[in-house]
Formats: structure tokens, C-alpha cells, sequence
């Protein structure tokens, strides 16, 4: 199975330029063990291909599952079973098997390629909100006055007010905190995004400059995953809506050897 | 497993133990950091994580298993059997060591700048005006007073001491720095500065940190990776956010739902 998906993967990644993710079979049970072993199965099976250009807003249930796929594609949960294939042209194979990945392809390709934005800001105490922004710029190379420069016209656009630059988000409210995340997750045009509601908690003048950042993205050829239950910032960047009940096998077995082209 | 060997290890350990007269400590050991890589050993007391550290830094000898060392400039060592002057050497040039009380990192008849100097004139530096100028600035970088400069260890605070210790281990320029419990027994916002500054440190001097602590809230800030510890065994390890989010082992279920929120 696991040959097969390689091979599979590798045929698609090849043939297809402008493919960045392909999920097969994508399944998650979580197992309690502090509540005597009870498991609990969140993926049945999720399968769904991104490429670059495309937003793919994920719809269904609270409940059903999406924030849980979002997070094993990030690496941030461990998929039970299925692959999950990241484009890395670097490679011979073109692709880089992150349910295989050692810790640091995952760093790596969280560094070069993916990107993810929570609804909730993971503070680090004492780190301006500038610097927070600016960080992944600089971790990327990129000097740190052009990074600051660049972050500074990212926060400005997304109203943060110019006084709480240089304050640690921690004491912000829950709007203005979204906002430095989001900046943060999307500063360095990463080509693969996660958005997990980015726009929960926002105003409607402050989602529109976020639903006009992630178009841009879009356009500027980033692949893109979503959760977003506001129906208005939905249809603004959305290429394509689809049911995690669309995406999901009836029959996980034949899902590794599904071929598109 | 798909190989990622972009860069060698600088240390490796495989099936290290070192034990008690057969008890206690840790057992059967794989680990291996890398360069500018942060490692966070997580576990409660008992657990065998600080002998573990004692034992791959070389402060107590193992008693079965491999260990190594890939030097700057003369390749890579057997640690295990290594003669004494080497190992000195070692913990001079390329490693540091930060205890987790200042005291027992600190030499408390010196002062201040002569406790950051003294590394280096270990490896050969006499230049007083030099040392005394180094030992300024790395007063400043750790976010010390260098008027204080003259200072016995004893006239600073407990945070202030445990970051002259990190001054002391870092002005010699090591790979690889070993940390035992660094911010435990500080208060909490002390905790936070001295964290920042670890963080800071770390990714600003390229520097790989093998970092124990029983504080999942220190693991998450400053690891790139996890392992966590329980009876003198390794019993899940990973990127830290997803053991952290996603823990797979019972006790390390335990441990993460044990944080209190904050």
C-alpha cells in the first residue's frame, strides 16, 4: 500500500505542475487512554487533492471533523492512516511524504512551504507584536529592518493600531490578537496555507481586509485549505466549497491507489 | 522512515543506560541533536531524564551503549572512554552546562565579569582589557547591569544569577549546551524573561540545546522536539507541538492534561 501511494503520489506530482497537496484516505481515531481507552474516530477516510491558485473552503458540522484534518496535514496531528503528500520540487520525487516525515522534514517544510493560521494566537510572553510578525520573514533570511518594514505595512493594513507594535499580544484583545496572528501566518507567502477560521472574531471591516489578503494570496498562486463559517468571506475566496462527507471514501481500502489525471 | 540526514547529528547516543546498581536511572537510550537544534527532555522527578543528561554530558559514566561527538575541527569522537583531558577540553571549547541552581554553576569568591572571563581565559585568553570588554557585553546581552561588573555572584538576585551562568557557558562560543531544570525555582516572570532570552539566545547563535525540565510550558516555548521520559525509558518523542497536541502514549496523556490552563 505504502509503495503504491509513493509511486502514485510520485506520477501526480510530476504530471501535474501545478498540484501542491494530495490527502488519500486520511484517517483519525484518538484514543483516551485517561478514559479507560475509549476511542474516538474523527476521520473516516478523507481524500482531496489542492493546487496552486485553488482556496478550498471546507464546509460540514461543527464537529465533523475539519479543524482535526487541517491539523494532521499540518503535522500537528498524527493521521492514524492514508498519506499525505506536500509538492518539494527539491526532491526527485517532487513530493515529500509528511505521514512519513521525520520532525525535521516537518520543521522544514513548515518553514519553506506550509503555513498555519489558528483562530487563537499561541503568545509568547515578552515578544512584541512586531517581532512576532516579522519572525518567520527573518527565520527566512530576510534582513531584519526590510522584515520589520514589511511587517509594519501588513499590521497597518490590517488596522493593529501603531501604539501595540511593540507590546507582547498577550494583554490584546481577542480581534486584535487575530490579527497579528493572521499577519504572522500569511507575512511569508508560504505557497501552502492553512487557515483554520482566521476570521472568527473579527469585525466586517477587519474580515474583508483579511478575505482581500487571502484572494491575494490566492492569486499569487498559494494553494489553500480553509475553514470559514462566515458566509460572506466564504464566497469571497473560495474556489471550490466541498462537504468533508463529499471527501470522504464509503471504502478507506482503494483510496492509495486512486489516480487522478 | 524517510531519511532527512540533510546534516549529520552533532550528538548521538544509541542504547545508552546508566543505571544505580541496576536500578533507577534510564534505559536503553536512542537520541541524537543536531546542529542549532533546541531538544526538551520532559518527565517527572524520578523519571531518569537528569541522569540522562548527566550521563551525555559526560558528568557521570555510562554504563552500556554508544556515544558520540562531531566535533568543529576533529571529527567525530567516541565519548564513551574518552581520556580526561579530551573531555575537558570538550566541555571548554564546544559545550556548556547550565544547572539549574546558579550556585553550582557560579564561582562565588568572583566577581561578576570574572566569572564570565574565566572560561576564557581556559582556553588561552590573557588580554585583560579584552575579557573585561567581553564580559561587559555579554552582561548587557543577558540583560545584566555591566556597571555591575564588579559585583560578587552573591549581590545579585536568583534570575540575575542564572543568567550570569548563561553568560558564563555561552561567552566561549559553544555547539551545544546542556541544561538541567534551567528556570525552575525562579518566579514566574523571571521564568518568562529567562525564557525569551534562552529562545532568543538559541536561534540567534545557531546554538543546539539539550534542555531538561519537568515544565511542559518551558518544552513548548523553547523545543523544536520532545522526549518524554518515565521510568528510566523514552516513552514517546516528536515534534513538540504534536506530542503536545497529540499525545499517543498514556503517560504522556497524563502529563499534558495535568497543565493547569492558564
Amino acid at each position: 500500500m505504502n509503495a503504491n501511494a509513493d509511486l502514485s503520489n510520485e506520477l501526480a506530482f510530476a504530471r501535474r505542475d501545478a498540484l501542491m497537496l494530495r490527502a488519500r484516505g486520511i484517517a483519525k481515531t484518538f484514543t483516551l487512554h485517561q478514559q479507560g481507552g475509549a476511542r474516538i474516530a474523527a476521520l473516516h477516510g478523507v481524500s482531496l487533492d489542492v493546487e496552486r491558485g485553488e482556496c478550498v473552503v471546507l464546509s460540514g458540522a461543527s464537529g465533523a471533523g475539519k479543524s482535526t484534518f487541517l491539523r494532521c496535514i499540518y503535522g500537528n496531528y498524527l493521521a492514524t492512516g492514508g498519506t499525505i503528500a506536500i509538492r518539494d520540487d527539491s526532491r526527485e520525487s517532487r513530493h515529500v511524504s509528511l505521514t512519513h516525515a521525520s520532525p525535521h522534514d516537518v520543521i522544514r517544510l513548515r518553514r519553506t512551504t506550509m503555513g498555519y493560521v489558528s483562530q487563537f494566537l499561541r503568545a509568547i510572553p515578552r515578544v512584541s507584536s512586531l517581532d512576532l510578525v516579522s519572525e518567520p520573514l527573518v527565520s527566512r533570511g530576510v534582513g531584519e529592518e526590510d522584515a520589520r518594514a514589511r511587517a509594519s505595512a501588513l499590521l497597518e493594513r490590517l488596522h493593529v493600531p501603531r501604539r501595540l507594535w511593540a507590546l507582547a499580544p498577550a494583554t490584546f484583545s481577542g480581534g486584535e490578537q487575530q490579527r497579528v496572528n493572521i499577519a504572522r501566518g500569511l507575512i511569508a507567502g508560504q505557497p501552502l496555507l492553512l487557515l483554520d477560521e482566521p476570521t472568527a472574531s473579527l469585525d466586517a471591516e477587519n474580515r474583508d481586509v483579511v478575505a482581500d489578503l487571502i484572494v491575494e494570496a490566492r492569486e499569487a498562486g498559494a494553494a489553500i485549505v480553509g475553514i470559514f463559517h462566515d458566509e460572506d468571506t466564504r464566497e469571497r475566496v473560495a474556489t471550490r466549497v466541498v462537504g468533508l462527507d463529499e471527501l470522504t471514501k464509503q471504502s478507506p481500502s482503494n483510496t492509495g491507489i486512486l489516480q487522478t489525471c | 522512515m524517510t531519511v532527512s540526514a540533510h546534516v549529520a547529528p552533532l550528538l548521538s547516543a544509541r542504547g545508552l543506560s546508566k543505571q544505580y546498581a541496576g536500578r533507577g536511572g534510564c534505559v536503553e537510550i536512542d537520541l541524537d541533536v543536531y546542529p542549532g537544534e533546541v531538544l526538551c527532555i520532559v518527565g517527572e522527578s524520578g523519571s531518569g531524564k537528569s541522569t540522562l543528561l548527566n550521563a551525555l554530558a559526560l558528568r557521570t559514566p555510562s554504563n552500556r551503549g554508544t556515544l558520540t561527538y562531531r566535533t568543529r575541527d576533529a571529527g567525530t569522537l567516541d565519548l564513551i572512554g574518552l581520556a580526561e583531558p579530551q573531555r575537558r577540553m570538550l566541555s571548554r571549547t564546544e559545550w556548556g552546562f547550565v544547572h539549574q541552581n546558579a550556585r553550582d554553576g557560579l564561582r562565588h569568591g568572583v566577581s561578576a565579569g570574572a566569572n564570565i572571563g574565566e572560561p576564557l581565559m581556559a582556553i588561552g585568553a590573557r588580554h585583560y582589557g579584552r575579557l573585561r570588554e567581553t564580559a561587559a557585553d555579554w552582561m548587557a546581552r543577558v540583560e545584566l547591569d555591566a556597571a555591575r561588573i564588579d559585583e560578587l555572584p552573591s549581590a545579585f538576585s536568583g534570575g540575575m544569577q542564572q543568567r550570569l551562568q548563561i553568560a558564563r557557558n555561552l561567552v566561549t562560543g559553544p555547539r551545544l549546551v546542556f541544561m538541567d531544570e534551567p528556570t525552575a525555582g525562579l518566579d514566574v516572570s523571571v521564568q518568562a524573561r529567562l525564557l525569551d532570552l534562552l529562545r532568543t539566545l538559541t536561534s540567534k547563535l545557531h546554538l543546539a540545546a539539550l534542555i531538561v525540565t519537568h515544565d511542559i510550558g518551558v518544552a513548548r516555548l523553547l523545543a523544536h522536539r520532545l522526549m518524554v521520559m518515565k521510568d528510566g525509558r523514552v516513552v514517546e518523542s516528536g515534534l513538540t507541538d504534536q506530542v503536545l497536541d497529540d499525545p499517543q502514549h498514556p503517560y504522556t496523556q497524563t502529563l499534558v492534561a495535568s497543565v493547569l490552563p492558564v
